[in-house]
């Protein structure tokens, strides 16, 4: 598998990758405050939907709760803010956020299907309200930050989340830890069977998606200014990152980057004018993508070159 | 602790079981027999409770009335759902191998749709209305006579389901293809039509429902997210697919909820809720009364 790394395919696919981090870490010097806001925000939806791939794309157990990891490092940020450095901050954010993954992955990882969906759905309510009931014990509705960073200063962490999200995708799709993820999805037991060892793995991949989330969190309770645990812990953030990651599909690395981007531009282009119209929109995409393309904005694009590229391309598709 | 053993608090646990006991009936039939989680069911409710409140407050039907409305408009919204949706990806078995992580998708498509053609049309207010809210007194008890009204019918309509499919040959069909899909269909069970009628019964019991529940509380186009949650908690705390157990969720569900609030505060039910609903999948992860899953 690792042969096909060097292929005139990825070359190509390379190539685009460091023109768009090149544009990306550019555009501040031009784009206005409010440009470099919704590029911010781009960033933050790639990298969540792309550690919701590593994990849910690969395994095929689809977590509904990633908004937990996203709550968490915005909470961590919100208690460490003006008490600890960000640069420390981060780190302890993504920390916390794979330890809990961890501590609820164990048991967690132990049903599959329907039960795994709703559970960690459940988990992500209960914790969220756990937080409020601490921060309504301490006598706060919320928390908030002052003297946080620009805009601009947050965008390039974000950009590295974003870029560090779809660098892991990228190698999940040629490296064994990939493979043995994919053949989790195919056939847990086929899979266990030949020697892969499921729960381990599927605790460590479950651990990995949870880590930049939590830093995204952080970084994005630094953009709002103001902490509210009802908020940062939106069941939305993780319908969201579903949604985006399935209309970019989950079986290519360009997927989270090309779902994230469809539905940032739809949610600017509607979103103020007529957000009932925007989000039928979106249930309406949602439900034509699953029936009509499962593989996503990224599998249609794959299909159309593996058209025209005929036998080169299908060496660099996975299976 | 005597307000603890007082009959009102009985009562109210009883009335919520009763409630959660209906809307998880009509979510279990449909992951029963198909497979598919409708994650819009939260939705279908407040659907049921927009047309109690518009038939009451805009044609000055009772909402015992308008709960025929809600359930037909649900059913027929289920007729829709599934031939324009399921029938093919019920069928097409190159999906079929991920029927459930789908389902759960289309159906959240189908929520957010919903959600929001019920905010276009009726605007985000809360809209309620008052009914039979005079109080009843029975010796010592008092209770509001529209809770009654609900506890009744909730109650009437679960048992008339359950009765449903343990006593009529329809009923039996849908059972056999909630425990064996492959083998009823062999033995000469029309899937397609039976999973019609399930959509349908499963869309109107959540109408129903809705329209129920808006007698008592206000109806807002973004509030079924809550129900859907509940619905789902007492089904697997029952056991996804099996409906006895559904009963016996709800019960636990709605004990747990109204004594655990009596005891701590009401800040803390969803933390009850929820980690009730944890614990027990830690446990037992196949629900309270499921089957193993092979």
């Amino acid at each position: 598998m690792a042969r096909t790394v060097f292929s005139s395919v990825d070359k190509g696919g390379l190539t685009v990758a460091a023109s768009l981090t090149g544009v990306a870490a550019l555009s501040p010097l031009i784009l206005s405050a409010y440009g470099v806001g919704v590029l911010t925000q781009l960033c933050a939806w790639i990298a969540l939907a792309g550690s919701w791939v590593a994990f849910s794309g690969m395994t095929g157990y689809i977590s509904l709760g990633h908004a937990v990891f996203f709550g968490l490092g915005a909470y961590i940020m919100a208690l460490g803010w003006q008490q600890i450095p960000i640069v420390a901050i981060l780190p302890l954010a993504g920390v916390a956020a794979a330890a809990l993954a961890l501590v609820v992955g164990f048991p967690a990882l132990r049903v599959r299907g329907p039960y795994f969906v709703i559970l960690t759905l459940g988990i992500s309510e209960f914790l969220k309200y756990v937080v409020v009931a601490i921060e309504a014990s301490l006598g706060a509705g919320g928390r908030l930050l002052i003297d946080t960073p620009d805009t601009v200063v947050l965008f390039y962490p974000m950009l590295g989340l974003a870029l560090a999200a779809t660098a892991i995708n990228v190698w999940l799709t040629r490296s064994r830890l990939g493979a043995a993820l994919r053949a989790i999805r195919e056939d847990e037991t086929a899979a266990a069977t030949v020697g892969v060892p499921v729960t381990r793995i599927k605790m460590l991949a479950f651990a990995v998606s949870a880590v930049i989330p939590a830093m995204v969190g952080a970084l994005s309770v630094l953009r709002s200014t103001y902490f509210e645990p009802m908020q940062l812990f939106s069941p939305t953030t993780s319908f969201t990152i579903v949604t985006m990651a399935i209309i970019g599909g989950s079986d290519r690395p360009a997927g989270p980057i090309l779902g994230a981007a469809f539905i940032l531009f739809l949610s600017e282009l509607l979103w103020a004018r007529a957000p009932q119209t925007y989000m039928i929109l979106l249930g309406a995409l949602l439900i034509g993508f699953v029936l009509l393309a499962p593989s996503g904005l990224s599998g249609l694009w794959a299909r159309r070159r593996s058209a025209s590229l005929k036998r080169r391309a299908v060496v660099g598709r996975p299976a | 602790m005597a307000q603890i053993l007082s009959p009102e608090l009985l009562l109210a646990a009883l009335m919520l079981a009763s409630t959660y006991a209906l809307v998880a009936l009509g979510l279990n039939l449909i992951y029963g027999a198909m497979r598919l989680l409708n994650v819009a069911h939260g939705d279908l409710m407040v659907l049921g409770g927009y047309v109690a409140w518009s038939g009451f407050t805009l044609l000055g039907l009772s909402p015992l009335l308008g709960l025929f409305g809600a359930m037909l408009l649900a059913a027929g919204l289920g007729i829709a759902c599934y031939t324009l949706f399921f029938k093919r990806l019920v069928r097409n078995t190159a999906i079929a191998a991920r029927l459930e992580a789908n389902s759960l998708l289309i159906f959240f498509g189908v929520s957010i749709i919903l959600q929001n053609l019920m905010s276009l049309v009726f605007t985000a207010d809360a809209r309620s209305y008052s009914y039979m809210d005079t109080l009843v007194q029975w010796g010592s008890v008092s209770i509001a006579l529209n809770r009654l009204v609900i506890l009744g019918i909730s109650a009437g309509a679960t048992v008339a389901v359950l009765c449903f499919l343990r006593l009529s040959v329809f009923g039996i069909a849908i059972r056999a293809l909630i425990q064996q899909r492959d083998a009823a269909s062999l033995i000469g069970i029309d899937a397609d039509r039976i999973n019609i009628v399930v959509f349908c019964l499963g869309f109107a019991l959540a109408g129903l429902a809705g329209a129920l529940i808006s007698m008592t509380e206000s109806v807002t186009p973004f509030g079924g997210f809550p129900f859907t949650i509940a619905a789902f908690v007492v089904v697997i705390l029952g056991g996804l697919g099996s409906l006895g157990g559904a009963v016996a969720g709800s019960l636990l569900l709605a004990f747990v909820e109204v004594y655990g609030v009596t005891l701590t505060s009401a800040a803390y039910r969803s933390i009850l809720v929820y980690g009730l609903f944890i614990l027990i999948l830690f446990v037992r992860p196949q629900g309270l009364f499921g089957r193993k899953a092979n």
